[in-house]
């Protein structure tokens, strides 16, 4: 046992030398290795991701730019971006904090650490593979879905031994109520494999005929946002709330609730893709209720955070988990209430087609999902490696600088998007306008792009430091301080 | 029969099967009993509720 | 205790109501959709594409157009496409048959290509138009394609395929011309098999609107 510092040994409550704090160290400290290599290489995909989605975003200005090589154009560097953000980061940074998770809501040590450390390698190789075949030329351009047919069993063997795993650790798991993270989790871990396998077959290795692959493609697509990253997403959410604060989740009952109307409207989401597209219209009416529907979960999630939050939201200054995880919670409720209205029809014929679009995706996936990763590992690495964040600057400039950047991303896009359908949709105004309107937006886009580039240098930085173990030994095994120093009180 | 086909049809036989085979079990397991107390599982006597358990590291 | 039974359930049930609705739904009913004979010619509606352009949906799919083009005509009022010409009527499921893969698209960050084979049925353009877009339309955004054509020293006498008129920065040099490759002969005879020009009865064509 490490020595307590002098601080907690004033406060009975945080007397670190309990049975519980003993176990505790103990999980933490056997998820090291496989969760390390989960986030590690994630942060690796969040570079080179933001750097190809710069380069696409200012391609869309400047189409000279890097146009001489294949490999370079828009049609190839844009699908790289998207893949290389959604598998090698979010998925990535998604399980390992669903890896964690699983081991603490389970209150075991984790077991078969080598069936995730193979897991990350492959599915590293995976989105290696995958994102160097698409600049060559292999893309299948269904979007989301662009991994030539070679990547993707790679991806399949990773994701079987995760599977695998999480089956395993819930088996042998202490007896006891089932956390509702847990529940997401889990749900996230099934679903995953049966949306990835039922696309790639019916998009990929055996294609259905016609316009079906529009549906199947947007089914897919949708619910990979909505019951792969959302349920991790809120795991974490339902998790790091109410541990930071110290304090349960205000009503446990909405937090069920708020899952299973999830997992039943989100799964019918998709087709609002497509409204107007060649299909039967019942298909999109069902699709435009159920995204309608999905105010339901939304709001359920929204009140159960902001009532759990009441009273502690001082700790935002104090706790950057805190701060990462409620911008991610209620950039949550935004987007998921922007999507909801996106798929009104009469809002649709304005928005789809356009930039708005794009800014509504990067809203949820960044704003929401992403943040929301951020603050799970400002609060897990400390804990893996027993050494405190080196700089609480480096964090601050970490959230700001991203926090800015996706505003004035997500801000651009949506005026600039709203501008160009009008001019799509006017007869008396010519294509050529709606370029026009759009343009200088896409710059201002261009220039968040720069911003958010530099939070994720960085955060990798920082990361990268902390693995070397510059700066302080964690005293003890948890952060036993009191919170509200004044020193760590400055924005 | 193409692949796809099996694919659908043996897949929507599975998830039914184990879905009822799961629906029987849990009825009888008495599952979402107190669901009051779940919400605390969360906390043990190490990291008490009450306990803050995050903050920004400390400047030295 | 064990809960896993309840969650297996419901996290089952939900979603393969989509599953049923959104995946096997339109494997039979889509999947299985056949083309329409044309009793005057003994052909198809949709007519079978020439094999250049099956192979030029392969260029399509590996350069991106899909990124920034959408290939779909939808009704009023959900849209003016009709009106603003995209197209003399709303595509169907029908007219997809042939497509693989289906280039939907999500974006018009360029027009809507669902009949450019009618709206431009000169391979030349299309080459020029590839080759520099803003030689041919100066505001474009879209970009070049040109590494997907060849400048060569002309050898006697030029080329029957090479580019004709080709201007701009770009342009070969005296002497010089720029040919297609395969792909980008491929990728133009699939745009110009791009047509929606026959009838289908499930999507009769509005009058137009004066
Ligand atoms: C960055 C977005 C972008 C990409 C990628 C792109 N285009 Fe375009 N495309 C445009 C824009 C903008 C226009 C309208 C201006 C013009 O005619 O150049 C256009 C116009 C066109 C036109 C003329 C349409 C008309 O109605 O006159 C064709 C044909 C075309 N593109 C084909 C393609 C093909 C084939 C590809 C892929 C190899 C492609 N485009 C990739 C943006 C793009």
């Amino acid at each position: 046992m490490k020595p307590h510092s002098l601080i907690s040994s004033f406060n009975p409550a945080n007397e670190p030398d309990t049975l519980a704090s003993h176990e505790r160290a103990e999980i933490d400290a056997s998820t090291r290795l496989p969760v390390l290599l989960f986030f590690s290489s994630a942060i690796f995909w969040l570079l080179i991701g933001s750097l190809l989605g710069l380069i696409s975003a200012w391609k869309m200005t400047h189409p000279w730019f890097l146009d001489q090589m294949a490999w370079l154009t828009f049609g190839r560097l844009r699908p790289a971006h998207l893949n290389a953000v959604i598998y090698g980061w979010a998925s990535a940074a998604g399980i390992g904090v669903g890896l964690w998770l699983m081991a603490r809501l389970c209150r075991i040590p984790l077991i078969h650490s080598k069936l995730l450390i193979s897991a990350a390698i492959f599915w590293n190789l995976g989105v290696f593979v995958g994102v160097l075949g698409i600049l060559a030329g292999d893309s299948r351009s269904i979007e989301w879905l662009e991994f030539p047919g070679y990547a993707t069993p790679i991806l399949f063997v990773a994701y079987a031994f995760i599977g695998i795993w999480a089956i395993i650790m819930f088996r042998f798991r202490k007896p006891g109520h089932v956390y509702v993270s847990q529940w997401y989790l889990f749900a996230a871990f099934l679903w995953f494999p049966w949306l990835y396998a039922t696309a790639n077959i019916l998009l990929i290795w055996q294609p259905i005929q016609g316009s079906a692959q529009g549906a199947v493609n947007w089914w897919f697509a949708h619910n990979v946002l909505g019951l792969w990253f959302t349920p991790i997403g809120l795991a974490s959410a339902y998790y790091m709330i109410p541990k930071v604060i110290g304090r349960p989740i205000h009503s446990y009952y909405l937090s069920i609730l708020g899952f299973w109307s999830l997992a039943l409207f989100y799964s019918w989401n998709g087709m609002h893709h497509l409204i107007g597209g060649p299909f039967p219209a019942w298909m999109i009416s069902a699709s435009v209720v159920a995204s309608i529907m999905m105010f339901i979960p939304v709001v359920t999630v929204a009140i159960n955070h902001h009532m759990t939050m009441r009273g502690h939201f001082d700790a935002l200054k104090w706790s950057p988990t805190l701060r990462f995880t409620v911008f991610g919670a209620m950039t949550y409720t935004v987007v998921s209430l922007q999507g909801s209205s996106m798929a009104i029809p009469s809002l649709n014929t304005l928005t789809h087609f356009t930039d708005y679009t794009i800014g509504h995706a990067h809203l949820g996936l960044y704003g929401f999902f992403s943040m929301m990763m951020f603050g799970a590992m400002y609060y897990i690495v400390p804990r893996l490696t027993g050494w405190e964040w080196p700089s609480a600057t480096a964090i601050r400039w970490h959230f700001w600088l991203v926090a800015s950047g996706i505003i004035l991303m997500v801000g651009s896009l949506s005026l600039g998007g709203v501008l160009q359908g009008l001019a799509l949709y006017d007869p008396q105004v010519s294509f050529r306008s709606s370029l026009d309107y759009a343009t200088p937006f896409r710059m201002v886009r261009g220039i968040s792009g720069f911003l958010l580039l530099a939070g994720h240098l960085v955060f990798a930085g920082h990361f990268a430091v902390m693995l070397l173990k510059i700066g302080r030994r964690r005293e003890g095994p948890a952060l036993f301080a009191e919170p509200s120093k004044p020193e760590a009180a400055t924005v | 029969m193409t692949a796809g086909f099996l694919l659908l049809i043996g897949g929507l036989v599975f998830l039914s099967g184990s879905a009822l085979f799961a629906f029987y079990w849990s009825v009888k397991d008495g599952q979402l009993d107190n669901l009051g107390e779940a919400a605390k599982t969360i906390f043990d006597d190490g990291e008490p509720i009450g306990a803050a358990t995050d903050k920004f590291p400390s400047r030295k | 205790m064990n809960k896993l039974p309840l969650i297996f359930l419901g996290v089952f049930l939900t979603f393969a109501s989509s599953w049923v609705g959104l995946v096997v739904y339109p494997y039979f009913a889509l999947g299985r959709m056949q083309p329409l004979p044309d009793e005057d010619t003994g052909g198809f509606f949709p007519p079978s594409n020439p094999g250049l352009a099956v192979a030029g949906q392969r260029v399509y799919a590996a350069n991106g157009c899909v990124y920034c083009h959408s290939q779909q005509v939808r009704r009023a009022p959900l849209s003016t496409d009709i009106e603003k010409g995209l197209g003399p009527r709303q595509t169907v499921a029908r007219d997809y048959l042939r497509a693989q893969p289906v280039f939907l698209g999500t974006m018009r960050t360029g027009p809507d290509l669902t009949n450019i084979g009618v709206r431009q049925p000169d391979a030349n353009w299309h080459h020029k138009h590839l080759y520099e877009p803003q030689t041919v339309t100066d505001w474009s955004v879209m970009p070049s394609f040109r590494y997907l054509y060849r400048m060569q020293e002309i050898q006697g006498q030029p080329s029957a395929n090479a580019v004709k008129g080709l201007s701009g920065p770009h342009a070969p040099p005296p002497g010089f011309e720029v040919v297609p490759t395969d792909e980008a002969n491929a990728l133009v005879a699939y745009l110009l098999s791009l047509k929606r020009n026959y009838p289908l009865p499930e999507s009769p064509e509005p009058p137009v609107k004066k």
